[in-house]
């Protein structure tokens, strides 16, 4: 337990540090089996890409068809390379502006509702780059992008950032009437 | 100190959403202010060398602007940490004062790439570039390592002095 005191950090509640840390281990299980599967991956999706070929406009000429894959694919490591790099970097905001709402927020509503946006957004967002790479093979790149844009980029990432700057607006009110 | 790392934090966060909405809008601006400037960027009215050159000025803007997300998101949160560090660990007041004000202007270390990201297309790119790694990052970024390796010595005589 630890005191309402402006000069000790509160902890959020455990559901926010146990989403963060989640995050943060599920980037290192990807960034590991990136590594360890890569072969495996790049093969399984090539295969779904062969297998679509009207979504990913091959023709059967291999001349022009390589250079597709070999965009599909980059494209397809791109996505778990971001997921990655933003749930280990998303894990490590969520603890640091939860801990600074938790403490710094006075108002009980407002302070719920920026831990609830910055945790249920900052640990959606990440996974819309899993979802991206995952869709690649069987929609396409566009389309993919597309629909990871509209199912958790735009909301997730949206949540994400009003609670970031509603969190701003409120430490600088603190700040102002300090 | 924890308004500059929040503000940092939701800049970077931003800076990432806006780049990647407005990607095509970004490159159209950066392209036309290089095309503006011919003298300043070197530009000799040969379309071939030209464009290499707008690319290349065009490119280092999008680096500038992508440093920028992803040295916000990371460096803000470590300094915030830090911080607290300094506040819980470091006993005397104008030790903790000196590097509280150390971490705070190595938060601000991810801006310095926004001034990055327009200095190289009004000053030129290596002109740009070299002003404000001058001028900007390397003080910024000096007061963060400055301020990492004291806390780290703060933490270290701590830990060898009585209990």
């Amino acid at each position: 337990m630890t005191p309402a005191d402006d000069s000790t950090w509160r902890l959020p509640p455990i559901a926010v540090l146990l989403a963060a840390v989640l995050l943060v281990a599920c980037a290192e299980i990807g960034g590991a089996s990136m590594a360890r599967f890569k072969l495996e991956l790049a093969r399984w999706a090539r295969g779904a890409m062969l297998a679509r070929p009207a979504v990913h406009g091959l023709v059967g000429v291999r001349d022009v068809d390589e250079p597709i894959l070999d965009e599909a694919l980059v494209k397809f490591d791109a996505g778990l390379r971001l997921f990655h790099m933003h749930a280990e970097g998303m894990g490590a905001v969520i603890v640091t502006t939860t801990l600074v709402a938790t403490t710094l927020v006075r108002g009980a509503g407002a302070r719920r509702l920026i831990v609830a946006l910055i945790t249920v957004g900052g640990a959606g967002y990440p996974l819309g780059y899993l979802l991206w790479s995952a869709l690649i093979p069987r929609l396409g790149v566009e389309s993919a992008k597309n629909t990871a844009e509209w199912l958790v980029w735009a909301p997730f990432g949206g949540a994400a950032l009003v609670g970031l700057w509603m969190l701003t607006g409120a430490v600088a009110m603190r700040l102002v009437r300090r | 100190m924890v308004f500059v790392a929040v503000f940092v934090i939701a800049l970077g966060a931003t800076t990432g959403a806006l780049m990647s909405l407005l990607r095509p809008q970004i490159e159209r601006y950066a392209q036309a202010r290089v095309i503006a400037r011919p003298a300043i960027h070197g530009l000799a009215g040969s379309a071939e060398y030209d464009a290499e050159v707008v690319a290349r000025t065009t490119f280092a803007t999008e680096a500038g602007l992508s440093f920028l997300h992803t040295h916000a998101e990371g460096l803000a949160p470590l300094v915030l940490l830090a911080a607290s560090l300094v506040a819980t660990f470091v006993g005397p007041a104008p030790a903790r004062a000196c590097l509280q004000a150390l971490f705070a202007l190595g938060c601000l270390f991810p801006l310095a790439y926004l001034v990055y990201a327009l200095a190289v297309l009004e000053l030129g790119r290596d002109a740009g570039i070299e002003l404000v790694e001058r001028a900007i990052l390397t003080p910024l970024g000096g007061a963060a390592i400055l301020g990492f390796a004291a806390l780290a010595i703060a933490l270290a005589l701590r830990r060898r002095g009585p209990a």
